[in-house]
């Protein structure tokens, strides 16, 4: 699994592999705690990144997540962004509805992921591929 | 107050080389005048004591600012630091070790409760005594005077802001530290009883309170090792679709971890309500009464509140 | 004999198998084989899972752990998972993940207590 790292603060892992998920969600977790988010938080983010590394993987095959940390003034953010050239989503308002469901035929998890984090953002079209961008974060008090 | 431990006001302020240069700019602080302070340093030198006089003159004549130096020790301690205070204005290096210099004093006023009425009355003073000695320096050239004195005003002012931000900054410490100490005293969690626990929840819920209330309540019944907690509503002025899904929320993250929720303080409003909205409510106990509540608690640990028999020969009751 | 990375130790009537390690694919396939071998050689009426060492759950682990329960309950086995951390429960419910169908306790020995009720109101039925 190849992680390129840019200075520091921002990395690049390509989804290839079931391992890949793995190191990226290890990757999430590692920084939140450095950068000291709460139980919560740290399980939110690791999560979110976890269930929308696997979409790549199931439904495209192969994709990249860009990991990378945010500073806004006193502000500290984590942010990934999950791109993949796979099958895109057709029925985007559908996808992004209420309720996790087993018997959603896409089982995507979207609308579940999103109350995890802060930020959320989906590019996607059927044949073109889809970008996700999630981004949380610290609780400052 | 901790001692010892000092917060990064330059931290808190967020002055980084950018926000100074900023400011330098700001109050129109150019290397002529950098270097006019640096020239001015030997003027500096000669009138020092005297301007801490004149300054302490004003200081201890007024009831409310000699209230701040109690005794010789400190007033002559004080005096010394604003001679160097006032030396350091014409020191030749502005940067960011000079700004969190002045920081330090602010402060120090700052911690002893200073009001800044005070400061800026003492300020006023300071600017003054320095033109009376700058008129005397530059007998005779009132244009260097001019220039000289403008320069002074920028930089005393530079570090008036600078004094202002440390007041600042130690109010927003303070109202930090107290939104810390509220928030705990909004989540009490308690125990009751062996494995129970009770929380009341008062005032309005809004969505960061729930999801507080969740995290506070979970980390509770592990840490704890509750089998039941009880969550009391009775103080919660409005119970909408909102509030009732994020308790709903809890109690199924309890159960999730393999405890069990108690719900009490239910209103009449708030049962019509909630059956009107069609939120379902069956999967967790509820009463009206948290007495009622405490007795179902109670149950699922296997106890019960028996009454004292009255005492007989036979009894050995406790 | 287990054979993959998950551990599984039989202590009296029950299995415990404590989950330390991050679940994919390989991984979950062993480990629900190896349960179902064992429960089978072993004749165990009681499984505990637990994920105590877990600081986060996403749903393909959820999945993983129902199934696993449903497995061994279709080989007369009752299944409990202990030691959920607060931040996986909150973070399962604010997905939207209530894992239903599976019991769960707040220790080693409630997960046995509980199990204990389960198999006696099975055998009763």
């Amino acid at each position: 699994m190849a992680v390129a790292q840019t200075p520091s603060e921002a990395w690049e892992i390509r989804i290839d592999k079931e391992a890949d998920i793995i190191a990226i969600r290890q990757l999430v977790r590692e920084l939140t705690k450095q950068f000291k988010f709460d139980q919560f938080a740290s399980a939110a983010m690791t999560t979110a990144t976890s269930e929308l590394s696997r979409n790549v993987w199931v439904h495209a095959k192969s994709g990249l997540a860009r990991v990378s940390v945010l500073r806004e003034g006193d502000r500290i953010g984590l942010e990934v962004v999950l791109v993949d050239h796979g099958p895109g989503i057709a029925d985007l308002n559908r996808a992004l509805a209420g309720g996790y469901s087993t018997a959603n035929s896409l089982g995507l998890g979207l609308s579940g992921t999103r109350r995890l984090v802060d930020e959320f953002k989906i590019d996607t079209e059927p044949g073109r591929g889809t970008t996700i961008v999630i981004r949380k974060w610290k609780k400052e008090f | 107050m901790e001692l010892g431990i000092q917060p990064d006001y330059m931290k808190i302020l967020k002055l980084d080389e950018d926000e100074v240069k900023r400011r330098f700019d700001f109050f129109e602080l150019t290397a002529d005048d950098f270097s006019r302070l640096t020239q001015l340093k030997s003027f500096a030198d000669s009138c020092t004591h005297e301007i801490t006089e004149g300054l302490y003159e004003l200081i201890m004549a007024h009831p409310e600012s000699r209230a701040f130096f109690p005794d010789g020790a400190t007033l002559s301690r004080v005096k010394r630091m604003q001679n160097a205070y006032f030396l350091h204005l014409f020191s030749g290096t502005y940067d960011l070790n000079y700004v969190r210099d002045r920081l330090r004093v602010g402060a120090a006023h700052e911690r002893i409760g200073m009001p800044p009425k005070l400061y800026l009355g003492a300020y006023r003073r300071y600017l003054a005594l320095i033109h009376e000695r700058l008129l005397v320096h530059f007998k005779g050239s009132e244009a260097e005077a001019s220039k000289a004195l403008a320069t002074i005003r920028k930089i005393i002012f530079f570090d008036m802001a600078l004094a202002f931000d440390t007041y600042i900054a130690a109010y927003l410490e303070t109202m930090t530290r107290h939104q810390a100490a509220i928030r705990e005293l909004s989540t009490p969690v308690i125990k009751v009883y062996d494995r129970i626990l009770l929380l009341p929840i008062v005032g309005t819920v809004d969505t960061q309170r729930a999801n507080q209330i969740m995290e506070t309540v979970l980390v509770q019944v592990v840490e704890q090792q509750a089998r039941v907690i009880i969550i009391d509503i009775a103080g919660v002025p409005v119970v909408d679709t909102k509030v009732a899904d994020h308790i709903l929320q809890t109690t199924a993250a309890v159960q999730l971890l393999g405890a069990q929720t108690v719900l009490t303080g239910i209103s009449a409003s708030v049962a019509r309500t909630v059956i009107q909205l069609g939120v379902e409510l069956t999967r967790v106990e509820t009463r009206a009464k948290l007495s009622e509540g405490i007795e179902v608690a109670l149950s699922i640990v296997g106890k019960k509140i028996a009454s004292k028999k009255p005492k007989k020969e036979s009894d050995d009751e406790d | 004999m287990p054979s993959g990375s998950i551990p599984i130790l039989k202590i009296g009537p029950t299995l415990l198998a404590s989950i330390q390690i991050d679940l994919h694919d390989t991984v979950v396939d062993a480990f629900q084989n190896d349960i179902l071998l064992e429960i089978e050689k072993s004749g165990s009426r009681g499984l505990i899972i637990d994920i105590s060492a877990l600081e986060s759950v996403d749903s393909y682990v959820a999945r993983a752990l129902a199934n696993t329960a449903k497995m061994a309950k279709l080989m007369g086995t009752e299944t409990v998972i202990v030691g959920m951390r607060p931040a996986v429960a909150a973070t399962l419910v604010r997905m939207g993940y209530y894992m239903s169908g599976v019991r769960t306790a707040l220790s080693l020995q409630e997960g046995l207590e509980l199990q204990a009720e389960l198999l006696k109101a099975a055998e009763s039925e």
